[in-house]
C-alpha cells in the first residue's frame, strides 16, 4: 500500500514539466482529430525523424509511467492479466494491453486517453518484451508494425544507417510524404544543443551541497526524452540550467545540511516517487541516477547527411557503455565523481533485463566496499510494493551509512 | 541511568528495561490487532517485573520492530536490524554475524566490533523462512510449536518439501499427512526447506564468526542444529533470543543519554 505519491521538487523549473506533458498529450489527440498520422512508439524510436515527417509520436512506456504515477497501474495491470497476460510480463505492457483489450474494465485513462494509432514502431534492441508486446498490439489492432534495429558495435554505423533509412521508407509508405533531410537537420542541431545542456546540468550536480537531486531529475528528464529536437525542449533546459547555476552560486542544496549522498540505479517506483525524498529526512540526497544521466558532451557533427550523422552519433551513444563490464565501470566512475556514499538499486521483477544486470552491479559495488540497498518492487504495479517493508529497509540503510561516519 | 527498548514485532511485542548497563526486566507478549496497545501492555509488564519503576522513570525509550512508529511513549525509533546487531553484540561481544528469525521476516546482519551495522539482507514479500511458516505447519500437523524442532531431529527420512511458500507448503503437508507419512519425516523436510532459504540470506551477507541466532526461531533446535551443520559453525544462542531487538533498543537509548 502507498500513502504518498509524487516527489517533492527543489527547482521551480521542474514544476513546469506536468504542464508540458499535459499539453503534449493534448496535442497528440488534437493531431489525430486533424487527420495526422499517429505512431505508437517504444522508447528509442528517433522522434526527430517522425516529427520531420509530420507523424505524431506517442511513446507508450511514458504513458505507462503516467498511469503508474497517478496510482492507476494496478487496475490497468489487473485488466491486462484478465485478458491473458501473466504477472511476469512487463508491467508497462500489461497495463497497455489491459487498456486496449479491456477498455471497460480500466479506470478513466489520464489526459483523455491515447490518440488512436495508424501504425506501430518498436526498437528491437532495448528488450525482448517490447517486441512481443508490439507484435501483440499489431495483431489485435490490425495495424502495421515496423521493427527498428540498430547496431551495438562501435563500427556498426553503416548498419544503423540502413535501419534508419528503412524506417524512413516505412514512414514514406504510411504517410505518402517524401522525406526532406532539411527538416531533420534543424531538429538534430537543437537536439545536440539540448543534450549538451543536459550534460552541463549533470556536471553541476556534482557540487556540494547538491543543487538538484533525482527527485527533480526523474521528472525533469521528460522533455529530453519526448520533446527532443524542439525549441520548447531546448528553452526548458536553458531555464533549468540557469536555476541550477543560481542555486550553486547561493549555496542552496536540496537539504540544508548534506550528510550523505546517494545514487539511484534502475527504474524508480513511479507510484511512490516520494521515496526519493525520504532520505532527505536524515540529511541525505539522491544526487544522481544510474541509468538516465547524459554521460558525455555530444561530438561535433561528422557528416553533412543528417541520417548518416544520426547513425554515427547514436551508434556512439548506444555502444558506450556496452555490456555489463562497461556498465560497472560507468557506475563506479559516477560513484567517485558524484562523491556517492551509497547506492539504492531497484529490482523490478517485471523488467527481467534490468533485474539481472542490477544483481551484478550490486555485487560489484559491495565488493568494493560501497554500501548498497536493493529494493524489489515493480516499477509500475504497486501491488508488489509494501511501504512499511521498503521504509524499514531504507531506515536500516541510512543507519548503516550514518554508522560509518 | 534507566532506559527501555520496545520491539513491536508481527507475532510478539517485547520490552526490555536497562539500568546502568544491566538488564532489570523484560517482557514478551503476543502482538494483538492494536500495536499501540500491545506496546503499552509489554511496557507495563516489564515495569511490573521491576517492582518499583514506572514509565516516568525511563530516561529514554527507543522503539523498534514493524510497529515502532506507533509506540506512543517512545522518544525515538531505530530499526530492528540495527537493534538486533547491537543487542547480540552486547550479549556476545565476539559476534560479527547475526541471523534474526522472527515471525514475519528473516534478516542476516553483519556488524562490527562495537555492534554497529555493516550490512544486512532480508527476505522479501514472502513468509517462507519465517516463524509464521513453522507456526502454520505446526497447526496443520496438530503439534505444539515448541515440539516440532526436536521431533524433526528424530526423522528416519527427510521428505523433500518442494514449496517454501506458506500457502502451497500447507497444501503439500496436508497431502503428505493424508498419504500416512511420518510427521517427523515431514518436519525434517520442512526444516530443511526453511534452512535452505535462510542459508541463502546468510551467504549473501557473508558469514563471519562468531555467529549468533536471535528471534523466536532460535528456540527451535531443529533449525539451529541444521544451520550449525550447514555453516560449519557453532551458533551463539541468547538465553532469551526473543528480546534481543528490545535489548538493542534499550542499549541505543542508553548511548543516547550518555552523549
Amino acid at each position: 500500500m502507498v500513502t504518498s505519491t509524487s516527489a517533492r521538487k527543489s527547482l521551480q523549473t521542474t514544476l513546469e514539466v506536468p504542464a508540458l506533458r499535459k499539453s503534449y498529450y493534448a496535442r497528440t489527440l488534437d493531431d489525430s482529430k486533424k487527420g495526422k498520422k499517429v505512431a505508437w512508439c517504444s522508447n528509442n524510436i528517433p522522434g526527430v525523424i517522425l516529427d520531420a515527417m509530420d507523424v505524431t509520436a506517442v511513446f507508450l512506456e511514458n504513458y505507462a509511467t503516467v498511469i503508474a504515477s497517478k496510482r492507476l497501474a494496478s487496475a490497468f495491470c489487473a485488466a491486462g492479466e484478465r485478458v491473458g497476460f501473466s504477472q511476469d510480463v512487463c508491467g508497462y505492457a500489461r497495463m497497455l494491453m489491459g487498456y486496449i483489450l479491456a477498455p471497460d474494465e480500466v479506470p478513466e485513462a489520464p489526459y483523455g486517453g491515447l490518440a488512436k494509432p495508424d501504425f506501430l514502431l518498436v526498437n528491437s534492441y532495448s528488450c525482448d518484451s517490447r517486441l512481443g508486446w508490439f507484435a501483440a498490439m499489431s495483431r489485435v489492432l490490425n495495424i502495421p508494425l515496423h521493427v527498428h534495429d540498430a547496431s551495438h558495435q562501435p563500427d556498426g554505423a553503416e548498419y544503423t544507417e540502413r535501419e534508419l533509412r528503412s524506417l524512413i521508407a516505412f514512414l514514406e509508405e504510411q504517410t505518402g510524404t517524401k522525406f526532406d533531410p532539411d527538416q531533420v537537420r534543424h531538429r538534430q542541431n537543437l537536439s545536440r544543443q539540448t543534450s549538451d545542456i543536459l550534460f552541463d546540468i549533470n556536471e553541476l550536480r556534482k557540487a556540494i551541497p547538491c543543487p538538484v537531486g533525482s527527485a527533480d531529475m526523474f521528472t525533469a528528464n521528460w522533455p529530453a526524452m519526448y520533446l527532443v529536437g524542439t525549441k520548447e525542449c531546448d528553452d526548458f533546459y536553458r531555464r533549468f540550467r540557469a536555476e541550477v547555476e543560481e542555486r550553486i552560486a547561493k549555496g542552496i542544496g536540496v537539504v540544508p545540511e548534506e550528510k550523505f549522498r546517494l545514487m539511484w540505479s534502475g527504474i524508480p517506483f513511479w507510484y511512490d516517487m516520494s521515496l526519493i525524498n525520504y532520505v532527505e529526512n536524515f540529511g541525505g540526497v539522491v544526487v544522481i541516477e544510474g541509468f538516465y544521466r547524459a554521460r558525455e558532451r555530444r561530438r561535433p557533427p561528422q557528416d553533412d547527411d543528417p541520417i548518416r550523422e544520426m547513425a554515427l552519433s547514436s551508434t556512439r551513444q548506444r555502444t558506450w557503455p556496452s555490456g555489463i563490464s562497461d556498465s560497472i565501470d560507468d557506475l563506479l566512475d559516477a560513484v567517485k565523481e558524484y562523491k556517492v556514499d551509497g547506492v539504492i538499486l531497484s529490482f523490478n521483477p517485471s523488467c527481467r533485463l534490468l533485474y539481472v544486470s542490477q544483481t551484478e552491479l550490486q555485487k560489484s559495488l559491495e565488493d568494493r566496499g560501497i554500501p548498497t540497498l536493493g529494493l524489489e518492487c515493480d516499477m509500475a504495479d504497486e501491488r508488489t510494493y509494501s511501504e512499511g517493508q521498503v521504509k524499514t529497509r531504507m531506515d536500516a540503510f541510512v543507519e548503516r551509512l550514518l554508522a560509518r561516519s | 541511568m534507566i532506559t527501555a527498548g520496545i520491539d513491536i514485532g508481527s507475532s510478539t511485542s517485547k520490552a526490555a528495561i536497562l539500568e546502568d548497563n544491566q538488564i532489570l526486566s523484560y517482557s514478551i507478549i503476543p502482538t494483538g490487532a492494536e500495536s499501540a496497545d500491545s506496546a503499552q501492555r509489554a511496557m507495563d509488564e516489564a515495569l511490573r517485573e521491576t517492582n518499583h519503576l514506572s514509565l516516568e522513570d525511563m530516561g529514554w525509550v527507543i522503539a523498534t520492530g514493524y510497529g515502532r512508529v506507533i509506540v506512543p511513549f517512545a522518544n525515538e525509533t531505530v530499526t530492528e536490524i540495527s537493534c538486533h546487531a547491537r543487542g547480540a553484540n552486547w550479549l556476545f561481544p565476539s559476534v560479527r554475524t547475526v541471523l534474526d528469525m522472527g515471525g514475519q521476516d528473516c534478516k542476516a546482519i553483519r556488524c562490527d566490533t562495537r555492534g554497529k551495522l555493516l550490512n544486512f539482507v532480508m527476505n522479501d514479500k514472502c513468509a517462507a523462512g519465517t516463524g509464521r511458516f513453522l507456526e502454520v505447519m505446526a497447526q496443520v500437523m496438530e503439534l505444539p510449536l515448541e515440539d516440532i524442532g526436536k521431533l524433526s531431529l528424530q526423522a528416519r527420512e527427510e521428505i523433500r518439501i518442494n514449496s517454501t511458500c506458506t500457502v502451497f507448503g500447507k497444501s503439500e503437508v496436508a497431502s503428505l499427512i493424508r498419504q500416512g507419512r511420518d510427521k517427523q519425516d515431514i518436519l525434517a523436510g520442512l526444516h530443511a526447506a526453511i534452512l535452505n532459504r535462510v542459508y541463502t540470506l546468510l551467504r549473501k551477507v557473508g558469514i563471519e564468526p562468531d555467529f549468533a541466532i536471535t528471534g523466536g526461531i532460535a528456540k527451535n533446535i531443529g533449525v539451529v542444529q541444521r544451520l550449525e551443520e550447514r555453516a560449519g559453525l557453532n551458533a551463539l544462542l541468547p538465553e532469551e533470543p526473543q528480546i534481543v531487538g528490545a535489548l538493542g533498543a534499550a542499549l541505543f537509548a542508553q548511548e543516547k543519554l550518555s552523549m
